[in-house]
């Protein structure tokens, strides 16, 4: 095999977006953990791990700019390292968003009370955290057939929000409720919005999956 | 292989087998080359690239056992046929090497020298051919001034423009070019570049390069050929973002071996 340092660098590479991947990951998980178990102080140390996955972002992108700059990379290494490029401010801004839900879990009156059906809330927060681990392992995995099957389940996931958007609205317009609790549906109403948010940003991997793996552009909408 | 049906082909290779003695170096290759656009060769060394641009000018009629079997279809003609006139096909097709090899002449000798083989004798003409040929080659504001100096006290890139414009005087519709960038330096080197990317709009060019980077700048085509075969021809962009055969992807990737 030649040029062994540079395939090197390029295993070195796709490493850091796994393990990037894999801390956001765990930062989506322990977010609605917190949500789960109404956690304040989970919800910090979120916030807190929130440098780490920034950290990521920019040595990986420099190790991108170094590739690209000195390495001249063709083909799918080319495709490999464009992606990791795009894909990590796919993960930083989920990670941003992982951010928001935290905060806003912080301002919400605890218990946290779901004032809707909670079974398609459970539906979406499984649906969006499942998306997220499906959206790093098809990177890693390369699987294009899972990658594809990401904007049918967003669809899913889409319709779930506005479902209970729609129910959080008429349960605020039939009750009597107080200001406080207003304002937890709001946060709550936030919080659905980064989910679906969170879920696009894992389509947008899964995209990008399908140009590293294939080269076809159509998928890069 | 989708290219010719885009634009007109100015080139068509069909079924051509070229061995020298027993040894095989090219092996069934078909290809139509774009007329007025910058087709690559690219591929490692003895893949058979320059054996095959030397082919589209009959200069491998100069080695010996060499046998020749297929087409090479150039307004009409298989140029391959043993009645074709050598010298009218060169001037049509011609060859800029991989070393600049000016004559020991002046500037405007070695520039004239073609338009005086083919019988251009009137100064006022040779003075026109001269000027446009060095304009058209990027040379002329350099040169103005001395045309009467020695081609040999040129700089390197200066010395391989002068061998274009020797070229671009007999006004031939194809030019080859065997590495033409590759014994200058950077600065040289991109001026061929802009170069052959200008004279595109005038010239059909086939280019054989080790520089991938050079074939992504000049290319709209490129071909990888691989042990005598042409193993991948496609949009430039296309051969080095989602080559279609490993082999090209290894190559490109620089994984062979």
């Amino acid at each position: 095999m030649a040029r062994t340092r540079y395939v090197r660098k390029l295993k070195e590479l796709r490493q850091n977006v796994i393990d990037m991947g894999a801390l956001t990951v765990r930062s989506v998980e322990d977010v609605l953990t917190a949500f789960e178990l109404s956690d304040t102080a989970l919800a910090e140390r979120v916030i807190a791990n929130d440098d780490a996955i920034n950290n990521f972002d920019r040595k990986i992108e420099a190790q991108c700019m170094t590739l690209l700059a000195l390495e001249q990379p063709m083909a799918k290494d080319l495709r490999m390292i464009a992606t990791s490029l795009k894909m990590i401010t796919d993960l930083e801004r989920i990670g941003d968003f992982v951010v928001d839900i935290a905060e806003e879990i912080i301002t919400m009156a605890k218990p946290i009370r779901i004032p809707v059906s909670a079974s398609k809330f459970n539906e979406l927060v499984a649906d969006v955290k499942l998306m997220v681990v499906d959206s790093i392992e098809t990177y890693a995995s390369g699987n294009v057939q899972q990658a594809r099957s990401f904007e049918a389940r967003d669809d899913r996931i889409d319709f779930l929000f506005k479902s209970i958007v729609e129910n959080m609205v008429n349960a605020l317009a039939q009750s009597q409720c107080s200001t406080e609790t207003v304002a937890d549906v709001a946060s709550l109403l936030f919080i659905i919005r980064y989910l679906e948010r969170i879920a696009d940003h894992a389509v947008n991997i899964g995209n990008r999956v399908c140009y590293m793996e294939e080269g076809d552009r159509r998928f890069l909408k | 292989m989708d290219i010719a049906t885009k634009t007109s082909v100015e080139i068509s290779v069909k079924s051509l087998n070229l061995w020298f003695g027993k040894f095989q170096a090219l092996k069934n290759i078909n290809i139509g080359i774009q007329k007025n656009q910058v087709t690559a060769l690219i591929g490692p060394s003895g893949c058979g690239k320059s054996t095959f641009i030397k082919t589209l000018d009959r200069m491998n009629d100069l080695v010996d056992n060499v046998k020749i079997t297929g087409e090479v279809v150039y307004q009409g003609r298989n140029i391959l046929d043993s009645d074709t006139d050598v010298v009218e096909l060169r001037k049509q097709i011609g060859m800029v090497f991989q070393k600049p090899n000016p004559f020991p002449k002046s500037i405007f000798d070695n520039v004239a020298y073609g338009p005086r083989v083919h019988g251009v004798r009137k100064k006022q003409n040779l003075n026109e051919v001269v000027e446009r040929s060095l304009k058209a080659a990027a040379l002329w504001e350099e040169v103005k001034d001395r045309l009467n100096e020695s081609a040999l006290r040129l700089s390197g890139g200066q010395q391989q423009r002068l061998c274009i414009a020797r070229l671009l005087a007999v006004e031939p519709d194809v030019l080859l070019m065997d590495e033409p960038a590759s014994a200058l330096d950077p600065i040289a080197t991109s001026k061929i570049e802009d170069l052959i990317y200008e004279l595109k709009n005038d010239y059909t060019i086939i280019i054989v390069t080790h520089n991938m980077q050079q074939a992504g700048r000049v290319a709209t085509n490129t071909a990888f050929f691989y042990l005598g075969e042409l193993v991948e021809y496609a949009p430039t962009i296309d051969l080095f973002e989602r080559p279609q055969d490993k082999r090209t992807e290894d190559y490109v990737t620089g994984k062979f071996g």
